[in-house]
C-alpha cells in the first residue's frame, strides 16, 4: 500500500481499492487444487491416458510384437475397415436396438413399479431392500442365472413353454430369441433399479401440490400426466441419459449368456471391440472400434450437456 | 473486552461489486452496536469484514487500539452467532459450547466449569446432553449464544440471529440477548434487517444503504432527527409520511399539494436553514403520530385527507388516508412490493381507538407542526442549520 | 385419493397390494431359484421337468465350490481388490469432493462436467491400452493391477456424490469453526468429515457395488487362477461343454450375501445416494 501525504489526501481513495489481493480466497483456491489434485492424477493417468492413446491406437498401423504393440506411423486405414465392416454395423445397430427397447421398457415398468410401491403402506422398506439386490448382483451371475432358466433341455422358461404347447425351441440357440432373452434378464436386473430411482423422485415431491390439484378436481391419470411426469422430467431425463450410456458399453451379459451367439446375434459393440482386440489381436481396427464406441457415448453426454448443466451449475 | 474502530473500510469483491465504501465506524468498549438496512446494503460484509471472513479490500480495522486487517478470526478473539446458527449436529450441547476451548487445549475440569456457566446464564443447565436436532429453535439459539459467550470474547459479533425465530419468541429472545450481552458487558456488532430489533436492541444504531454509512446515533435521534431521506423513510413504523412540497414566501407556510399548512415562528427559528428554501421545493416528513384526527375547530396547522382505509389494532387505529400533494419513496428503505402499494399522495397516522373514522370520510388532521421534518429534494439531507 | 380408509378385507387385498405381490414374484423367484437351485444334486438339477423344492437339500455344491475349485481364493481376491480400491476412492473422493464442493476455485464447472463424462465411458475404450500398459508395468494378475483403475473409474462418480454432499453443508459451519480457531485440516476433520458421513457411506456402497461386480477389466487383465475376482471365477467354472451350474450358484449365492447384507443395512444410504442429483446403475 501506499503513504499518504497531507496533500494528498482530499484526493479520493481510488488508488489502495485495488491494492489488497484477497489473499484468503487465494489460501482457499489453493487448498482447493491441492485437495483434487491426485484424484486428478489418477483419473488422467487411468482414463484420460488411455483414451488419448486409444486414438492413437486407432490412427496406426499397429503391430503385436514380443513386448507389447509397435505403432508403425500414421493410417487411416482402421477406421475404413471397421466402417465398412457388416459386423460393425450389424454390433452398432443391435447395440442401438437393444439400448432403446430395454431402456423403454425399464422405464415404463420401473414407473409403474414405483407408483404402487409409493401407495403401499407398510412394507415399503423392505420392498426397497428387495429390489436393491439384483441392482447389487454381479452381472455374470445374473447372467449364469438366467442361462440356467433358458437351458434347452432342462431350464424352466423351457418347461413352460413346452407346457403351454410350444415345444423345447432351444432359446439361446436361435437369434430372435436369444436377444430377447437377453433383454429379459436385462430388464430383470435393472427395472428394480429404476424404480427406486423413481419413487424417490416421487416422494420428493412436495405433497401440498397433490392436495392443491385435488382441490382444482384433477384425479388419477390427469394428475399423473400433468403433476407427476412433468415434475419427475428432470430425474426422469437424467435417469435414462445413464442408462442409455451404460447401455451402450454392454458386455458383460451377453458375454457369459450367448457369447457374442447363436453366430453374431447378439455382439455387442464391446464385444466386437473385445474380439477384435483380444481374440484376433487387432490393436489398432479394435482400438478404433472403441474409439468410435467412445466418440457414440461422447456425442450423446453432449446432446444431454443441458441436463448436466442443471446438475453441476446449481452454485455457481 | 474492547472498542472496535473502522477507518475507511471498503470492500471490493473480485467481480468488482463495492460491498462497503468507506465505512468509519467506532464501536466504544461494551457498547451495543446494531448494523441496520435494507439487504444488500453491506452491512453483513461489514460484519464479516470485523470476523475475519472476509479480507479488507482497503482501510484499518482496529480492535483493542491495535490493527488486526491481517489477523485470522482466531487471532481477532471474536466470537460470532450466525443466522442459521451452525450448531455442529454431531456434537452434544455442551460439546458445541466447549469447542472452542477444547481447541485452546483448556483442561478439562476448567472447560467443564465455563460450559457449566455459560449453559447456566443461558437456561441451557439440563440440555447440555442433547444434540442439537433435539432442540426446539430458541433452545438452538441460546446454544449458539453459549458458544460465543463462553470463550469471553473481545468482540461479539451477531448476524441476524433472531432472524430464524418465530414472531413471539423473536421478541422474547430480543429483550434476553440485550440482557445478556449488558450483563457480561462485552462490545457487541448486531447485524440486522429489521429496524424494530436495531431500535429496541441497540445502544447506538448504525443505518446503512448500498454500502454506505447513513447515520450513528442513538435509536431515538435517529427516530427524531434523521439526517436524511432514507433514514427518515427506513426508520419508524408505519413509515414516515414524505410529501414533496413547497415553502412558501418568507417561510410562513407550506404548500403540500393544494393545501396550506401555517408554519409557525417558533419552527423556523429552530432549523434557520430552512429559511433558504423560501418559494423553493422541499420534502416534508411526518411521522403518523403526529398527525391528529381533531374537530375542524381547533386551531393550529392542520391537513385533510380522504380516508381510504382504517385498520384496528385495538390500542390504536391506522388510519390511511389520501391527500393531493407527491408522495416521496426513499429508494431501499421500503420493499419494492410495498413501495407500489403507497399509491401517490397516500399517507398514514395513527390515531385513537376511539376516533370516528370510517373509509370514505374527509379527515382533518393537527399537525405536530414542531416535529416535522425537512429535507432537501436534491441532495436527501435534513434541513437543519 | 391418497388418504381414503379402507375397512374389512379391502385393507389387504387391493390392487396396490396384489399389484405389490407381482413385483415381489417378478424379482424373488428368479432370486429363489438361484438360491434353490445351489441346494440342488447335480442330477436333480438336471430334471426336466425341473424341481420346485430342492430335494434332497444338498450342501455338496458349496463344498465343491470351494474344495474342488478356488472360489474361496477368488473371494478373497475380490475382497482385496474391492475394499482397497474403495479406501482409496474414499480417501481422495473426499477430499476432492470437499474442495469442489466448497472451496473457492476457478474452473469448477469444466472440471465436474469432465468428471462426470469420464464416469459414464464405456470400459472397452481404453482396455487396450491400459492392457498394455499394464503389461508393459509387469502389473498383469496383481492386486494393483485392478485397485488402481477401479479407483480411477470409480472417482469421478464418488466426487460427484460428496461434493453434492459437501454443498449441501451450511458455509457457516466452516466459519464458526474458524472462528472457534479451527485450521482447514482440522475444520474439514473435525466438522465437514461427520455431516459429510451420509455421503461418504453412499459414495462407500455405491464404490463396492461396482467394484465387487466388475467383469471386464478383471477378465482382461488378471486372467490367472490366482488372481481371478469373483466374476471372472465364475464365468470361467466348467468348460465349453459342461456348465457345472450347482458350484456357480453356491459360489453367487455366497457372492451376493456380503453385498446383500451391505446394501440391506445401508439402503437408505443408497436411496439418498439416488436421490441427491447423482445416479448410476
Amino acid at each position: 500500500m501506499t503513504t499518504t501525504s497531507s496533500d494528498t489526501e482530499q484526493v479520493p481513495v481510488a488508488a489502495p481499492l485495488v491494492g489488497r489481493p484477497d489473499v484468503n480466497r487465494k489460501r482457499m483456491a489453493r487448498l482447493g487444487w491441492g485437495f483434487t489434485t491426485p484424484s486428478l492424477i489418477v483419473i488422467g493417468l487411468v482414463t484420460i491416458f488411455p483414451i488419448v492413446y486409444s486414438v492413437v491406437l486407432s490412427f496406426s498401423a499397429a503391430t503385436v510384437t514380443g513386448n507389447g504393440v509397435a505403432l508403425n506411423g500414421f493410417t487411416g486405414s482402421n477406421y475404413s475397415l471397421v466402417l465398412s465392416s457388416s459386423k460393425w454395423h450389424y454390433a452398432l445397430g443391435f447395440t442401438i436396438i437393444y439400448t432403446l427397447v430395454t431402456v423403454l421398457v425399464e422405464l415404463v415398468f420401473g414407473t409403474l413399479i414405483a407408483l404402487v410401491l409409493e401407495r403401499l403402506t407398510a412394507g415399503r422398506g423392505l420392498m426397497m431392500a428387495l429390489l436393491l439386490i439384483p441392482w447389487s448382483m454381479i452381472t455374470v451371475i445374473n447372467a449364469e442365472l438366467w442361462g440356467y432358466i433358458y437351458q434347452g433341455t432342462y431350464g424352466v422358461a423351457d418347461a413352460i413353454l413346452n407346457a403351454v404347447g410350444l415345444g423345447h425351441p432351444n432359446i439361446l440357440g436361435q437369434s430372435t430369441p436369444a436377444i430377447i432373452g437377453l433383454m429379459i434378464a436385462d430388464i430383470w436386473k435393472t427395472t428394480p433399479f429404476v424404480a427406486i430411482l423413481v419413487l424417490a423422485g416421487l416422494v420428493m415431491l412436495p405433497g401440498d401440490i397433490y392436495e392443491a390439484a385435488e382441490v382444482d378436481g384433477s384425479s388419477g391419470w390427469s394428475t399423473f400426466w400433468r403433476i407427476t411426469v412433468p415434475l419427475l422430467r428432470p430425474t426422469l431425463a437424467l435417469a435414462v441419459m445413464f442408462r442409455v450410456l451404460q447401455a451402450f458399453g454392454l458386455f458383460d451379459l451377453p458375454y457369459v449368456l450367448t457369447n457374442g451367439g447363436p453366430g453374431t446375434a447378439t455382439t455387442s459393440l464391446a464385444i466386437l471391440g473385445y474380439n477384435v482386440i483380444f481374440k484376433n489381436l487387432s490393436f489398432g481396427p479394435g482400438a478404433a472400434v472403441a474409439t468410435t464406441s467412445a466418440l457414440l457415448v461422447l456425442l450423446g453426454c453432449l446432446l444431454s450437456l443441458r441436463t448436466f448443466r442443471v446438475q453441476v451449475g446449481k452454485e455457481d | 473486552m474492547s472498542d472496535v474502530s473502522m477507518d475507511k473500510v471498503n470492500k471490493v469483491y473480485e467481480n468488482g461489486f463495492h460491498a462497503v465504501k468507506d465505512m468509519s465506524l467506532d464501536i466504544a468498549d461494551g457498547e451495543f452496536m446494531v448494523l441496520v438496512g435494507p439487504s444488500g446494503c453491506g452491512k453483513t460484509t461489514a460484519l464479516r469484514m470485523v470476523a475475519g471472513l472476509e479480507d479488507i479490500t482497503s482501510g484499518i480495522l482496529r480492535i483493542g487500539g491495535k490493527e488486526v486487517n491481517d489477523e485470522t478470526p482466531k487471532e481477532r478473539d471474536i466470537a460470532m452467532v450466525f443466522q442459521n446458527y451452525a450448531l455442529y449436529p454431531h456434537m452434544t450441547v455442551a460439546q458445541n459450547i466447549g469447542f472452542a476451548l477444547k481447541l485452546r487445549k483448556l483442561p478439562k475440569n476448567e472447560l467443564d466449569a465455563k460450559v457449566k456457566e455459560a449453559a447456566g446464564i443461558l437456561g441451557l443447565t439440563d440440555w447440555l446432553d442433547r444434540k442439537p436436532g433435539q432442540l426446539s429453535g430458541g433452545q438452538r439459539q441460546r446454544v449458539a449464544m453459549g458458544r460465543a459467550i463462553v470463550r469471553q470474547p473481545s468482540v461479539f459479533l451477531m448476524d441476524e440471529p433472531l432472524s430464524n425465530l418465530d414472531a413471539k419468541l423473536r421478541v422474547q429472545m430480543r429483550a434476553e440477548v440485550a440482557r445478556i450481552q449488558r450483563q457480561i458487558g462485552v462490545s457487541t456488532i448486531y447485524v440486522t434487517h429489521d429496524q424494530v430489533e436495531a431500535m429496541t436492541m441497540g445502544d447506538r444504531v448504525t443505518v446503512m444503504r448500498d454500502g454506505t454509512l447513513q447515520q450513528v446515533d442513538t435509536p431515538q435521534n435517529l427516530y427524531d432527527s434523521p439526517d436524511n431521506i432514507f433514514v427518515a423513510a427506513f426508520i419508524g413504523s408505519p413509515a414516515q409520511n414524505l410529501y414533496d412540497a413547497t415553502v412558501g414566501e418568507g417561510a410562513r407556510s407550506i404548500k403540500l399539494g393544494s393545501q396550506d399548512v401555517e408554519l409557525p415562528e417558533s419552527v423556523v427559528l429552530k432549523r434557520p436553514g430552512l429559511r433558504a428554501y423560501a418559494g423553493k421545493e422541499v420534502v416534508v416528513g411526518m411521522r403518523p403520530e403526529h398527525l391528529r384526527a381533531e374537530s375542524s375547530t381547533s386551531t393550529g396547522p392542520k391537513i385533510v385527507g380522504e380516508v381510504d382505509l382504517v385498520e384496528s389494532l385495538g390500542s390504536e387505529l391506522v388510519v390511511h388516508f389520501t391527500i393531493d400533494a407527491h408522495r416521496v419513496i426513499a429508494e431501499g428503505a421500503v420493499d419494492k412490493d410495498e413501495a407500489a402499494a403507497l399509491q401517490s399522495g397516500e399517507g398514514v397516522a395513527r390515531v385513537e381507538a376511539k376516533t370516528p373514522v370510517k373509509p370514505g370520510d374527509r379527515v382533518t388532521f393537527s399537525v405536530d407542526i414542531e416535529d416535522m421534518q425537512f429535507f432537501d429534494p436534491k441532495t436527501g439531507l435534513a434541513v437543519r442549520g | 385419493m391418497r388418504n381414503r380408509k379402507r375397512t374389512g378385507w379391502h385393507r389387504y387385498i387391493n390392487g396396490i397390494n396384489i399389484s405389490a405381490f407381482f413385483v415381489v414374484l417378478f424379482v424373488g423367484l428368479p432370486l429363489y431359484w438361484l438360491i434353490a437351485s445351489s441346494f440342488k444334486t447335480p442330477a436333480n438339477l438336471g430334471n426336466s421337468p425341473p424341481q420346485f423344492f430342492p430335494n434332497p437339500v444338498s450342501v455338496g455344491n458349496y463344498t465343491d465350490a470351494f474344495k474342488n475349485n478356488d472360489f474361496g481364493q477368488y473371494f478373497i481376491n475380490s475382497l482385496i481388490v474391492t475394499l482397497i480400491a474403495t479406501a482409496l476412492v474414499l480417501i481422495l473422493g473426499t477430499m476432492a469432493g470437499y474442495a469442489l464442493g466448497r472451496l473457492p476455485m476457478r474452473g469448477k464447472f469444466t472440471l465436474m462436467v469432465t468428471l462426470l463424462i469420464i464416469s459414464v465411458f464405456p470400459a472397452i475404450a481404453v482396455i487396450a491400452p491400459l492392457y498394455l500398459v499394464l503389461r508393459n508395468l509387469g502389473w498383469l494378475n496383481s492386486y494393483q493391477g485392478l485397485i488402481i483403475p477401479y479407483t480411477a473409474f470409480n472417482l469421478p462418480f464418488a466426487i460427484w456424490i460428496l461434493r453434492n454432499y459437501m454443498l449441501g453443508i451450511p458455509k457457516e459451519m466452516e466459519e464458526t469453526g474458524r472462528i472457534d480457531g479451527a485450521g482447514p485440516f482440522r475444520t474439514l476433520w473435525t466438522i465437514i468429515l461427520p455431516m459429510a458421513l451420509p455421503g461418504i457411506f453412499t459414495a462407500g456402497i455405491f464404490c463396492f457395488t461396482a467394484c465387487w461386480t466388475e467383469f471386464l477389466m478383471a477378465l482382461t487383465f488378471n486372467s490367472a487362477n490366482q488372481y481371478r475376482t469373483i466374476p471372472v471365477g465364475i464365468a470361467e467354472f466348467g468348460t465349453v461343454f459342461t456348465v457345472p451350474y450347482g458350484t456357480i450358484f453356491a459360489a453367487s449365492v455366497v457372492a451376493v450375501v456380503p453385498i446383500g447384507i451391505l446394501v440391506f443395512i445401508f439402503r437408505k444410504f443408497v436411496i439418498s445416494g439416488l436421490t441427491s442429483g447423482a445416479v448410476k446403475g
